[in-house]
């Protein structure tokens, strides 16, 4: 059994109160007053819809929200769709929400229901983002699904997104996750998972909750580490993921610093399994997918160009110690093309992200600084993309997104090369 | 026996089949002799009313339910004379009883529906419905539909339908008739004069059809019984009228009328609620169905029960709780019986006796008045390779002796087998054995039902659900004048703990009924009781 000191004394009696559970879904919160009344409907119904026989719990672990999220939580209702509804739960459903100990944040609110899963001997849990506006019943029972009724462990979602939604998804993440484990997860990043019981005990037992790891991208090694330690992977068909919409680039350096630093820790940790793979294969999909007409995300390239070239200047005597000359040379030049023709090649693109990995266990700067060189070249690379695709239909899209996803896994060698290089090397 | 107008609401109910009970002149089958030498049993048990299933001439197509004469004993049974000695015996005891009555219809061999098909032309021809087509009421739902295809039967005597809401040899007499209605008043005062304490209403909601309704509850039915029940309390203040509506608590509600109509009626729906919140491990089923259930004039009383003669009904249940039920309780196919499912408590409960016990505890101090089905005391195992209901009808298990101490008859001249294999079988399960013993089930219903009449809370109280967190935790306070009453009972196969707010009770002491010990006394915490799995508190709050 882990440890309880993540539970407050409430948080704790309401749990006792639960009891044992079948199906646990979380809904970790922080100031998410505008979103989380319809979260928290879909989930119910869902769980009446999909699992009316189950014990269900659905958890809300509160990071200190002020502006009265947890009150709706507890709040929301269900009553109008109780004559639409064709199941009718047999069994109490239980809501509780409470705020957790320790430092305010996704992953103490992720271990917290962690801990609860483990105390509830939940079979299944499935873990939702409170600021999703595309959320629906039936979600619930794709994420849980797999893991309650199929064996499987992790259950990653599959969105049919925006076009340009999520290129630091598809255009690094993934395909690093991709060459490197040999799992061709969509979303290794998301915040909107399946997974068993005994995957968020495992979780639980690691010795990374008081490590740096916990301060950013708690969601690309909870996916790594599924991998890894064989745990069965599936994704499963949500359909259409629409966000509040967020300006492309705000705290873009956050963002890879995070995200993107977590994953270069993760190659760190788990450099055992990955050398020695190759290939790559798809987990077992569920859901039947379909396409729905969406808004394309509006992104000014010439304002992320811009953006690129006023910060690459500075950046050249950091990257001189990070990349090698040849690749360096091969950024210099895509910097002198003009708008129209500028162009950053997957070649290119997946090499310098090889170079910075290598640098990065390497230690060869500072790493948050070292990350954060890398935020104007994923703006170039971002601007490529979009200048390249921007009359593309989805098929084609997709078509790209894989291509690239190839020349990751074709230069794998090369990333091996570089990893195991040592310090002082080529540069 | 005193006189009480409203015994009813204080007794404590033994269902039985006089076939089943007792063979005492080695026939093969119970008689009302054999019945009057077991009423020291039904004395010692703490029971103060019986309800006898039919025991009139009848063909037995529908194990008596199909009455050919409605004021007589069927000889298998006895006489008149037997019958009447039966009662007095059993008055002697202070044992009511309760009769059958089956209004909705008759045997078609009774001699009213003889007549009614010799002619068109013949004075009771009108007493039955008839039907030139098959189309008349086609909202009626068929009842009993494992073996019946619709509502009308073809006569071929009188070349036209007639109307049977149960089986097809069970024709449907016409309430719109009023000497129908004169004529089964006269029945019932054929039995009440002799004194029979209660009549049982058989099948009552079905008794007027109209077309484009369901017939069923029509306000043309209440209007019948409101006409029985006027000269039932001009003739009869003293006896009681139990309505056999298995409806929504809604529905049965208006059996009960402004007090001008039945006196009982049974609450269906909580039956099968109970044994889910059971199997669930979760008070939900209960409380909503509690919730649901209306007030009813202070001289009414629900009758609930666990299981009786026929199947476990799942007809007032949602379709989830019927599937749910069927898959936990029905796993073989042949338990499942129209809508329903035909075991008796104890095969349902698996032999767990904790939850024999449970239940029971639930049953004895919720709102009505408990009616037990013989044999389930003790425990008894059913028959699902029996046909249609008489799994559960089998010989009451008396000793491990010949025949389980049924009959002196050769084995195969038994109306039935009895229970023989090794789990409830009569060697294991019998009145005998359990009688020596006071840890049985038998000696602990005993102390149970004892306990029970001990207050007249849980016959007459009010009922205050309480809501821990917890929802295996099923806990209320039953309340009746000055006295009140705090049961908690853990539903679940674990050990259990619960915070009960009890601060409207503050300063009294919860008395445990069963042993008598004191708890500590209720302040402004709230009140932390934990539980054993299945395990139940009576606490009698005393200010002291």
């Amino acid at each position: 059994m882990a440890e309880t000191a993540q539970l407050s004394d409430e948080f704790l009696r309401q749990l006792s109160a639960v009891g044992e559970v079948d199906v646990l879904v979380g809904i970790p919160t922080f100031n998410n007053k505008d979103t989380i009344e319809r979260v928290v409907r879909a989930v119910q119904i869902g769980l009446t819809k999909y699992f009316h026989r189950d014990r269900c719990v659905l958890i809300n672990p509160d990071g200190g929200s002020t502006d009265g999220t947890p009150d709706i939580f507890k709040n929301a209702s269900v009553s109008d769709f109780e004559i639409m509804l064709t199941s009718n739960p047999l069994r109490t459903f239980h809501r509780v929400s409470a705020p957790y100990h320790g430092i305010p944040g996704k992953e103490t609110a992720l271990r917290t229901m962690f801990v609860a899963a483990d105390l509830l001997r939940a079979k299944a849990c499935a873990i939702l983002s409170p600021a999703s506006l595309s959320v629906t019943p039936e979600w619930v029972e794709s994420l849980v699904r797999p893991a309650y009724r199929d064996n499987f462990d992790f259950v990653a979602p599959l969105y049919q997104r925006q076009k340009f939604d999520g290129l630091l998804v598809k255009g690094l993440l993934s395909p690093v996750v991709r060459a490197a484990y040999g799992s061709r997860i969509h979303e290794p990043v998301a915040s909107d998972l399946g997974l068993s019981g005994n995957l968020a005990r495992h979780f639980l037992e690691k010795n990374i909750w008081d490590e740096d790891m916990t301060t950013f991208g708690l969601e690309v090694w909870m996916t790594t580490t599924a991998v890894v330690d064989g745990f069965k992977i599936a994704e499963s068909f949500l359909g259409p993921r629409i966000q509040p919409a967020s300006q492309f680039g705000q705290d873009l350096g956050g963002t890879i610093r995070q995200v993107v630093g977590a994953l270069f820790k993760c190659l760190e940790m788990h450099e055992s399994y990955w050398l020695p793979r190759t290939g790559s294969e798809a987990p077992p999909t569920f859901g039947f997918q379909y396409d729905v007409a969406l808004e394309p995300l509006k992104l000014s390239t010439k304002a992320i160009l811009d953006n690129f070239r006023s910060s690459i200047g500075q950046l050249v005597p950091v990257l001189e110690s990070i990349l090698t000359p040849a690749t360096l040379a091969d950024i210099r030049q895509m910097i002198e093309l003009p708008d129209r023709q500028f162009r950053c090649p997957d070649e290119l693109w997946v090499k310098t992200i090889f170079e910075f990995a290598a640098a990065y266990r390497h230690s060869v700067i500072n790493r948050d600084h070292l990350l954060q060189a890398l935020t104007p070249l994923y703006r170039a690379r971002v601007s490529s993309f979009i200048l390249e695709n921007v009359k593309a239909p989805p098929a084609k899209l997709d078509q790209r997104v894989e291509q690239l996803a190839e020349e990751f896994e074709r230069q794998k060698p090369y990333l091996i090369d570089r990893w195991n290089a040592k310090p002082g090397g080529e540069r | 026996m005193q006189a009480n107008p409203l015994w009813y609401k204080d007794a404590v109910i033994y269902e039985l089949h006089v076939r089943a009970f007792c063979d005492s002149d080695g026939d093969g089958a119970g008689e009302f002799k054999g019945l009057t030498q077991k009423l020291d049993y039904l004395k010692d048990l703490g029971i103060t009313a019986v309800w006898l299933l039919p025991f009139y001439p009848s063909p037995w197509r529908d194990d008596g339910y199909d009455i050919s004469d409605y004021t007589g004993i069927h000889p298998a049974y006895g006489t008149l004379d037997d019958f009447r000695t039966f009662l007095n015996e059993a008055h002697r005891r202070d044992i009511r009883v309760i009769t059958e009555l089956v209004l909705n219809h008759t045997s078609d061999q009774h001699p009213w529906f003889q007549e009614a098909r010799s002619s068109l032309d013949n004075p009771r021809r009108d007493w039955y419905v008839w039907s030139e087509t098959p189309d008349r009421y086609q909202d009626a739902r068929i009842i009993f539909s494992d073996t019946e295809q619709s509502n009308w039967a073809w006569d071929i005597s009188s070349k036209a339908y007639y109307w049977h809401r149960f089986f097809s040899h069970q024709p449907d007499l016409n309430y719109d008739n009023p000497a129908v209605r004169d004529e089964m008043w006269k029945v019932m005062r054929f039995w009440l004069e002799m004194g029979v304490d209660g009549l049982r209403l058989d099948a009552v909601p079905y008794l007027v059809e109209r077309d484009h309704t369901p017939c069923e509850n029509l306000p043309e039915t209440h209007d019948v019984l409101k006409f029985l029940r006027q000269r039932l309390d001009r003739n009869f203040p003293d006896k009681m009228f139990l309505a056999e509506a298995n409806q929504w608590p809604k529905d049965v509600r208006a059996y009960f009328g402004d007090a001008d109509e039945c006196h009982m009626a049974f609450h269906f729906p909580l039956m099968p609620r109970m044994f889910l919140a059971v199997n669930l491990e979760d008070r939900k089923p209960l409380v909503d169905v509690l919730e649901r259930t209306p007030e009813i004039p202070a001289a009414c009383q629900w009758g609930i029960f666990l299981r009786n003669h026929d199947e476990l009904t799942l007809e007032m249940v949602t379709m989830d709780e019927r599937d749910y039920m069927y898959d936990e309780f029905a796993k073989d196919a042949r338990a499942k019986l129209n809508l329903g499912i035909r075991r008796r408590l104890a095969p349902l409960m698996e032999g767990d006796r904790r939850r024999i016990e449970l239940l029971n505890g639930l049953l004895m101090s919720m709102p009505g008045t408990p009616i037990l089905y013989y044999g389930d005391e003790i425990g008894m195992g059913d028959n699902i390779y029996l046909g249609d209901r008489n799994g559960v009808r089998t010989p009451m298990q008396w000793n491990g002796g010949w025949n389980a101490g049924f009959s002196a008859a050769d084995p195969e001249r038994l109306y039935s087998a009895v229970i023989s294999n090794p789990l409830y079988g009569y060697q294991v399960v019998n009145v005998e054995s359990q009688r020596r013993s006071e840890h049985s089930l038998l000696s602990w219903m005993k102390q149970l039902i004892g306990v029970r009449k001990s207050t007249r809370v849980f016959s007459r109280g009010t009922m205050q659900m309480l809501r821990p967190l917890n929802h295996r935790v099923l806990a209320y306070v039953r309340e009746f004048e000055n006295e009140k009453i705090l049961v908690v009972s853990n539903l679940s196969s674990q050990a259990q703990a619960a915070e009960l707010d009890l601060r409207p009770w503050k300063g009294t002491v919860p008395i445990e009924m069963f042993g008598g010990n004191p708890f500590p006394r209720i302040g402004d915490l709230p009140y932390l009781l934990t539980l054993g799995p299945y395990h139940f508190y009576w606490f009698r709050l005393r200010r002291l």
